[in-house]
């Protein structure tokens, strides 16, 4: 599976070269969809140039990245864009990895289901065997790869890809089942941007599912484990934090980078949710709408931890989802990472009621941005109501994708265990409905 | 030369200038002082004292256009013209502000220490305009004013036609003197300051010479106006070796003891065309390096087990 997976990769490598010496590259570095203010490539050269001057780089409201970019790019900066193309290789490679592993957990386990007979008999269609499963890492990188948003992405150079990765190599080391190379990078993916501190619930259900402790709340061994990955975690944390503390002598990164994340002072149009309700908030309930929009992004996750505590995976690949919908600074980037997971639940393709229209929404909606960001900005004739109907649009096609995807998911584990052909008391059909 | 030009109106092409384009300085339309060859380089609103004085020391907007700026050096010789409406120690800019002495020595001492002229003449015609050159105290500079103060300047001859006096006495009078200057003249500064007695401008012209060091008896009025440079034609070579003290021995006693420095020099023209790009100065600590490879390394270790240390050691 190397061979095609190379193939893949050059495919990729040779579209985004080609990209970046074409005149679209600073045409889709201009982007408010692929630009935000974290991550722009714009502000990493803007803040290690005044580095240059001898002035702190977070001084003033330009740069809003961690202080080990600032190192990474210090020596890298003449190489950004082969860093860039890497950094999207070495993503699909983790991704690719980590799903070949999960592949394998998911089929022990359905096989060990299989031989407790907890299936009902008339589920055979429903069983995933490993010829169709074998080509889904590929497909995963591939998805990963040659996404048009990852592709804008890297050829924007928005920091967001770095993310990206980091998250990445999260999931395949919880995948492997190494708790401590999967708290630092979760500790990493916090530390550059905050919300990833969700994903530690689902790393957590997954390290114990792997270690094969029951999650009770009255067993030692769940509490004694989750206070060990927890202090890993943020040992991790508090040391990385320290280490960036002595790139500078001192803390101003902290109320730049974190400050900015939560308190969201920076409203440019993006293809988020914050920035439209802000701009026309009066000051005096701005705290308030700050904090409860910023609630809505760890709000799902205790619900979904109960909900979802068989499947870890996918209530990872919910919580990326949901993480990209409600941050906020959301980028095209973000939606590329959990994009890239679809491949991995495509036995659910029958079970899926709304794929069509979701399709169609988001593609039909990715081509609107631009027209109207045109109409808007430049011809006059729109106002800035267009673009938040569609950053709204977009945004709901999302939530019913994720949530349609975690209907059918849910669906097909009821159908396992209580077949296929499902019927009332009364001997007539039945139909399932998620309440 | 180089002529900067600031009109704070336009009367040329007033709508009410029933000969436009055209400014005469009598009612018989002989001579025709917006001419052909007039360019006006602060026109209407750009004529304020802020800068009239950033002309004067050079503190102009990198943006400036060369014909807005004086491009002096020090050996070169400045005429300034001013007329207006004005007082004891003051001229009226643009019907709001106005221009005091003392802004106006103080503007001619930046322009001495920083070689910006090598003689200035100054001449203003307005009320009581000899207040306007009291308070110099630069050296090398020549004034002259069309009233004592205490007097007011009048003007000439009404052009009933329009409906305005076209021109001061004082002005038209020296307009009338310089018009029999030709480059060759060798017609001196004495006779300047004779231009319009009593008898003619009704106010007492004054002018002011002791700052300047040369005698002005051996000033050329060419030395000003026309912009006549000292041509000689030779057919011998020269050679222009480092033998200066016939040279040096001109310069009068009490002159500060300078370098001259070439226009050129006063701008760092070499620096701003040689610019290498800028090196990195900024290096991150050795403690961060440290720090992180360190953890890097550890990581990694513990990762992969600690077996593979000795493989290293």
């Amino acid at each position: 599976m190397a061979a095609p997976l190379v193939l893949v990769v050059l495919v990729a490598v040779t579209v985004r070269a080609v990209l970046y010496r074409s005149s679209l590259a600073a045409f889709i570095s201009e982007r408010v969809e692929v630009a935000s203010p974290l991550n722009a490539w714009k502000r990493v050269v803007e803040g290690l140039a005044l580095l240059d001057l001898g002035v702190s780089p977070y001084s003033g409201a330009i740069f809003h990245e961690t202080p080990l970019i600032i190192y990474l790019f210090h020596f890298l900066i003449e190489y950004a864009e082969l860093v860039f193309m890497i950094t999207d290789v070495l993503t699909a490679v983790a991704l690719y990895l980590a799903i070949q592993d999960f592949n394998k957990v998911v089929f022990k386990k359905q096989k060990l289901l299989i031989e407790l007979d907890k299936y009902a008999p008339d589920v055979a269609e429903l069983i995933r065997t490993p010829m169709e499963m074998h080509y889904i890492p590929l497909k995963v990188a591939l998805f990963y790869l040659l996404n048009p948003y990852t592709v804008m992405s890297c050829v924007a150079k928005s920091t967001c890809a770095i993310n990206n990765t980091v998250m990445a190599f999260f999931i395949l080391a919880t995948i492997k089942g190494s708790a401590f190379l999967s708290a630092v990078f979760l500790a990493l993916a916090t530390y550059q941007s905050l919300y990833p501190l969700t994903l530690f619930a689902p790393a957590l259900l997954y390290l114990l599912q792997r270690q094969f402790i029951p999650i009770k709340l009255k067993s030692k061994s769940f509490w004694l484990y989750t206070m060990q990955y927890a202090a890993l975690y943020l040992c991790s944390l508090v040391v990385i934090i320290c280490l960036s503390f002595f790139l500078l002598n001192s803390w101003d990164f902290i109320p730049s980078v974190y400050g900015f994340i939560l308190s969201v002072p920076d409203l440019t149009p993006n293809i988020g949710l914050f920035w439209y309700f802000f701009a026309e908030m009066f000051e005096h309930f701005s705290l308030f709408f700050v904090c409860v929009f910023q609630i809505n992004v760890f709000f799902y996750t205790i619900p979904l931890a109960i909900k979802l505590k068989e499947h870890p995976v996918f209530f990872m690949f919910v919580q990326i989802a949901i993480i990209s919908i409600f941050k906020s600074y959301p980028t095209v980037g973000d939606i590329a990472l959990y994009m890239a997971f679809l491949p991995v639940w495509s036995h659910l393709y029958r079970f899926l009621r709304n794929i069509f229209i979701l399709s169609c929404v988001l593609i039909v909606c990715s081509l609107l941005f631009p027209v109207l960001w045109h109409l808007w900005i430049y011809a006059g004739s729109a106002n800035s109501n267009f673009y938040y109907a569609i950053t709204l649009t977009f945004n709901i096609g999302q939530i019913l994708l994720i949530s349609d995807y975690f209907y059918a998911f849910l669906r097909r584990e009821y159908y396992l265990t209580h077949g296929l052909h499902l019927t009332r008391q009364d001997g007539t059909e039945a139909m399932l409905v998620l309440k | 030369s180089h002529i900067v030009l600031m009109l704070a109106d336009d009367m040329a092409c007033n709508p009410r200038n029933p000969k436009p384009a055209t400014v005469f300085s009598h009612k018989n339309m002989e001579l025709n002082v917006y001419g052909d060859d007039v360019e006006v380089d602060y026109r209407s609103y750009e004529v304020t004292v802020e800068n009239f004085l950033r002309v004067l020391t050079g503190r102009i907007p990198p943006s400036t256009p060369r014909s807005k700026r004086l491009l002096s050096d020090d050996r070169s010789n400045i005429l300034i013209y001013m007329t207006g409406h004005g007082g004891n120690g003051f001229l009226k800019f643009q019907d709001s502000e106005e221009i005091t002495n003392v802004e106006l020595a103080d503007a001619f001492e930046q322009m001495w220490q920083k070689r910006r002229y090598n003689e200035l003449l100054f001449i203003i015609d307005t009320c009581q305009g000899a207040s306007m050159y009291e308070r110099f105290y630069s050296p090398n500079i020549m004034a002259l004013a069309s009233s004592q103060v205490g007097e007011d300047s009048l003007s000439h001859q009404p052009d009933l036609g329009i409906g305005v006096h076209l021109m001061d006495r004082y002005t038209f009078y020296v307009l009338e003197f310089l018009e029999e200057i030709h480059p060759a003249s060798q017609t001196n500064m004495n006779d300047l300051f004779q231009v319009c007695p009593k008898s003619l401008c009704v106010s007492t012209p004054g002018h002011r010479t002791d700052l300047f060091q040369r005698d002005p008896q051996n000033v050329l009025i060419t030395d000003f106006f026309g912009s006549v440079r000292k041509v000689e034609i030779t057919t011998e070579a020269i050679s222009l070796d480092g033998d200066l003290a016939g040279f040096e021995s001109k310069l009068p006693k009490d002159e500060l003891a300078t370098e001259s420095l070439k226009y050129a020099e006063q701008l760092p023209v070499a620096q701003i065309i040689h610019q290498k790009p800028k090196q990195k100065d900024w290096h991150p600590p050795g403690g961060f390096i440290l720090g992180l490879w360190a953890l890097i390394i550890m990581v990694f270790f513990k990762t992969y087990g600690i077996k593979h240390m000795k493989h290293i050691f």
